[in-house]
C-alpha cells in the first residue's frame, strides 16, 4: 500500500545530511519520526503538546546524548517511506523488532517489551484463543507487525488507518477481531467509557519495541548505550509508570469539542483555506496553459496537453501526492510537505480544470474568434479580451465544483505530513480515542466552508450573467 | 465630419482601391473560387449577387484574410498580397513574416457579418471602441467620442450603454457596422447584412448602408436585396459556381442580363413562387 516501501532501503543519497553532525555520528539535531496520534506512546495532550511514553523516553535519550530533538509527525503507514526519504533520522513509535526490519534498517536494542492481545467484541464468545481467529476478519494497520500475526494465524486482514479505527470496526461488527499491542489496548480500555470490546488472550510472542534508523546510520551503538543507562538508573521506569501505572483521566466528549473547536477553526483558516486558495489559483493558470496546448494546431504540443490530462485523470490524487513526496527524493528531489502538497494539488486541479476550460472555449461560436480577428486582434488579445471572459461564464459552475472538491481533497495532504485541519482533528482525538467526535467536527467545518463557497459561486454567476439575461 | 471615410490617399480619385486577380480557393476537392478577378473603384459600392453556395462569402472572407486563398493576387490600397506565397509552416502555423503581412492586409478592410458577431460581454460602446483602443492604441476618450458619433449616425445614440442582447436584430447589425467603421478601414465588407433580420428591420440597415455609400465609403456587399443593389451599387458582380458570370453596371446586370444563368437567378429571386 505505501508506495515508498517498495523502494530500495537506504535510497536516500549519501551526503544528504541536512543538519550538522557531531564527531560520534549523531546529528546535532536528531529528527525523530513519530505518529503523534498513537496514545499513550505518541500523542498530543489537551494543550496540544506532543507527549507520550515514546516521546518522553526519546527526550531522555536525546538529553543524555546532548543533542536537540525535533519531532516530525508522520502517519504510521508512511513512516518507513519517510525515513527512507530522509524526512527524519530515526523512528520512535513502538516499532516492533522483526527480521525483515532488522535486515532493512538499523535497529536499536529493545526499550520496552510487550505482547500482543487478541481483542473481540464484548458479546463474542466464539473466539477464545489465537487459533480461533482462523478464517475470521481482522482489522489491522497493513504495515504493522500485528497484521502479520493475524495473517499467520489464518485471519483475513482488513486494512485500517490506526488502532482506534480498528476497534471501531470491531465494535460495529464489521470485523471479528483486532490484534494489537497490549499496552496500547490496555490504555484504550482504561480511557474510553464504554469500550464494547474485551481482551480474550495474549499472543505468545513477546514483541520488542526498538528505534529504527536508515542502514548505516552509524550512531545506534551510542543510542543503545543510552537506553541501557536509562533503564539502569530508573528513568525509563518512571516514564513507564506515568503512562501505564494509573488509569488516565477521561475527558468528556463535550470537553473535547470545546477544547478543539477553536484550534480546528484556526487550522482551517491558516492551513486548509490558504492551501485551497493557492493551489486553485496556480492550478487554474496551469489549466489554461494545458487547455490551450491541448487545442494547439501543433500536433506535438496538442499531444502533450492530452497526455497530461490523461495522466491526471488516471492517477489517484493520493498516489500522486505520495509519488511527489516519497518518490521524488529517490531521484534527489526533496520537497517540504507544504511544497509537495501545493505541487500535487495544483497539478491535480490543472488536469481537471483544463478540460472544463477547453470545453468552455469550444462552446463559443467561431464567429467570436473571427470578429476579434477582423478588428485586428491576434491570438493572445482575442483570448484575453474576447474569448476568456465569455468562457469564464460557461466555466464557473463546473470550476466551482472543482474548487469544492479541492477544499475537501486538501484533507489528503495530511498523509504527507502537512498539518491541516483534518490532521489537527486526528491529533486532537488521539489521546481520548474520540475519533468519531473529532471527525464529525471536521466534517461540519468542511461543510460550512463549502456552503460559503457555494454562496459566492452563485454571486459570481449572477455577475457574469448580466450580459446575457435582461 | 468624423464619420466620413478615410481618404483613399494612395489612390487617385476614381482609380482602383482594390484589384483582385486570379483568385482560387478549394476546400478539399471542392473548388469554390475558380479564377476570380475584379476591381473596385475608390468610393464605389460593389454588390455581389449569386445563388447560395456560389462562393460569395468566400470572396469577402478572402479580402479580409479570414480565408486564405490558394493562389491569386489581391491589392488593397498600397498593400499587395500574393497568396501563392502564403503557406503554413510546420505545426500548421504561418511564419511570422506572413502573419504580419496578413495582419496589415486585414487592417485595410472592415467586416460586417451576417450574424453580427457582436461581443456579448461588452456594451454597445465598448464593442465599437474595442478595436481602436486595444488594437490601434487610440486614446480611450477620443475613441469613445468617435464611437458615439458613429453610433449616432447609425441611429443608436440612445443605446450606447446597453448590452447587445438588449437590442433588436436590426440595431445589433447597425452596431456591427459602427464597429467595422470605427477602425477607419479603406474598404468595408458586408456579408448579407440583412439576411438574418425580420423583414420590417431590413430597411433601417439598408438605409444606413445607403448613407455610407453616399458619404463615399468604398464598400463590397454580398446581398439578395436587388432593389438596394440597383439604387446603390456602382458595380454588380454575378457569381455562379465560383466564377464571375457577369459584371457591370446594375442597370445592365440586373436590368438587362446577358447570360441565361443570370436571368434564371434573377427570376428566382424576384418571383420566388
Ligand atoms: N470552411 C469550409 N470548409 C469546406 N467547405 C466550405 C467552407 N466554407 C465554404 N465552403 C463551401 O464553399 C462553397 C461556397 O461557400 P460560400 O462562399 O459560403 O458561398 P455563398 O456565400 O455564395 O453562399 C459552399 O459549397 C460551401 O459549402
Ligand atoms: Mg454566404
Amino acid at each position: 500500500m505505501t508506495l515508498g516501501l517498495a523502494a530500495p532501503a537506504g535510497a536516500a543519497p549519501a551526503g544528504d545530511v541536512t543538519t550538522a553532525v557531531r564527531q560520534d555520528g549523531i546529528p546535532e539535531t536528531l529528527r525523530v519520526g513519530t505518529e503523534g496520534v498513537y496514545s499513550p506512546f505518541s500523542y498530543h495532550d489537551s494543550k496540544g503538546k506532543l507527549t507520550g511514553y515514546d516521546i518522553e523516553l526519546m527526550d531522555a535519550v536525546a538529553a543524555k546524548l546532548g543533542v536537540k530533538v525535533e519531532y516530525v509527525e508522520t502517519p504510521w503507514d508512511a513512516m518507513f517511506a519517510a525515513l527512507e526519504a530522509d524526512k527524519f533520522d530515526i523512528v520512535a513509535n513502538q516499532v516492533t523488532r522483526n527480521d525483515e526490519r532488522a535486515a532493512k534498517y538499523d535497529l536499536s536494542v529493545p526499550y520496552i517489551d510487550t505482547t500482543g492481545v487478541v481483542v473481540v467484541a464484548e458479546g463474542n464468545s466464539t473466539i477464545k484463543s489465537l487459533t480461533d481467529i482462523k478464517g475470521k476478519r481482522a482489522a489491522e494497520n497493513l504495515t504493522s507487525n500485528w497484521s502479520d500475526v493475524a495473517r499467520d494465524a489464518g485471519a483475513e486482514v482488513v486494512g485500517m488507518e490506526g488502532m482506534t479505527e480498528s476497534i471501531e470496526a470491531l465494535r460495529q461488527g464489521r470485523v471479528d477481531v483486532v490484534i494489537n499491542d497490549k499496552l496500547a489496548i490496555s490504555n484504550y480500555l482504561a480511557t474510553v467509557k464504554n469500550p464494547g470490546v474485551k481482551i480474550v488472550t495474549e499472543t505468545k510472542d513477546v514483541s520488542q519495541s526498538v528505534y529504527a534508523a536508515r542502514k548505516g546510520s552509524g550512531y545506534m551503538d551510542e543510542i543503545n548505550r543510552t537506553i541501557v543507562e536509562l533503564k539502569a538508573n530508573g528513568t525509563e521506569k518512571r516514564i513507564y509508570d506515568k503512562y501505564f501505572g494509573a488509569a488516565s483521566s477521561e475527558a468528556s466528549r463535550w470537553d473535547l469539542i470545546r477544547n478543539n473547536a477553536w484550534p480546528l477553526l484556526v487550522k482551517m483558516v491558516t492551513a486548509t483555506i490558504p492551501l485551497t486558495a493557492i493551489t486553485f489559483a496556480i492550478g487554474l493558470v496551469a489549466a489554461l496553459g494545458v487547455a490551450l496546448a491541448r487545442m494547439s494546431s501543433n500536433p506535438f504540443v496538442s499531444f502533450l496537453g492530452r497526455a497530461y490530462i490523461s495522466a491526471i485523470r488516471g492517477i489517484p490524487l493520493l498516489v500522486l501526492l505520495f509519488l511527489i513526496f516519497f518518490g521524488l527524493p529517490q531521484f534527489g528531489i526533496k520537497l517540504s510537505p507544504w511544497t509537495a502538497a501545493i505541487i500535487g494539488l495544483s497539478a491535480n486541479v490543472a488536469g481537471y480544470a483544463a478540460e472544463t476550460i477547453r470545453g468552455a472555449i469550444l462552446s463559443l461560436p467561431r464567429g467570436q474568434w473571427e470578429a476579434a480577428q477582423t478588428i485586428g486582434m491576434g491570438y493572445g488579445t482575442s483570448l484575453r479580451r474576447i474569448i476568456l471572459p465569455q468562457a469564464a461564464r460557461v466555466a464557473v459552475p463546473p470550476l466551482s465544483n472543482t474548487l469544492l472538491s479541492l477544499l475537501k481533497d486538501t484533507s489528503l495532504v495530511s498523509t504527507i505530513l502537512v498539518v491541516e485541519m483534518f490532521r489537527q482533528a486526528q491529533i486532537a482525538a488521539a489521546p481520548t480515542f474520540e475519533f468519531f467526535t473529532m471527525y464529525a467536527l471536521a466534517a461540519l467545518y468542511y461543510w460550512v466552508a463549502c456552503t460559503i463557497l457555494s454562496y459566492f459561486q452563485g454571486r459570481t454567476e449572477t455577475r457574469l450573467n448580466r450580459y446575457v439575461t435582461a | 465630419m468624423s464619420t466620413t471615410p478615410a481618404t483613399t490617399d494612395t489612390t487617385a480619385a476614381g482609380g482602383h482601391l482594390v484589384d483582385v486577380e486570379h483568385l482560387r480557393k478549394s476546400f478539399g476537392d471542392h473548388e469554390v473560387l475558380r479564377d476570380i478577378s475584379f476591381e473596385i473603384r475608390s468610393g464605389s459600392a460593389t454588390c455581389i449577387i449569386g445563388p447560395s453556395g456560389s462562393g460569395k462569402t468566400t470572396i469577402l472572407r478572402s479580402l479580409n484574410a479570414l480565408e486564405i486563398p490558394d493562389s491569386g493576387v489581391v491589392r488593397i490600397g498600397d498593400l499587395t498580397v500574393d497568396f501563392a506565397g502564403i503557406t503554413p509552416g510546420r505545426g500548421g502555423r504561418l511564419p511570422r513574416a506572413q502573419r504580419e503581412q496578413l495582419a496589415a492586409y486585414r487592417a485595410q478592410s472592415g467586416m460586417v457579418f451576417q450574424s453580427h458577431n457582436l461581443f456579448p460581454h461588452k456594451t454597445v460602446l465598448e464593442n465599437v471602441t474595442e478595436g481602436p483602443v486595444i488594437v490601434q492604441g487610440e486614446n480611450a476618450a477620443e475613441a469613445a467620442g468617435r464611437a458615439r458619433d458613429l453610433l449616432d449616425q447609425v441611429g443608436l445614440s440612445a443605446h450606447v450603454d446597453k448590452y447587445p442582447h438588449q437590442l433588436s436584430g436590426g440595431q445589433q447589425q447597425r452596431v456591427g457596422i459602427a464597429r467595422a467603421l470605427a477602425l477607419r478601414p479603406k474598404l468595408v465588407l458586408f456579408d448579407e447584412p440583412t439576411s438574418a433580420l425580420d423583414p420590417e428591420l431590413v430597411g433601417d440597415v439598408l438605409g444606413v448602408m445607403k448613407d455610407l455609400a453616399a458619404q463615399g465609403w468604398t464598400m463590397a456587399i454580398v446581398t439578395h436585396e436587388l432593389r438596394f443593389a440597383q439604387q446603390v451599387a456602382d458595380q454588380v458582380l454575378f457569381i455562379d459556381g465560383g466564377v464571375i458570370v457577369e459584371q457591370g453596371d446594375p442597370r445592365q446586370v440586373i436590368g438587362d442580363p446577358q447570360h441565361e444563368r443570370t436571368r434564371t437567378f434573377l427570376r428566382r429571386v424576384m418571383e420566388p413562387i
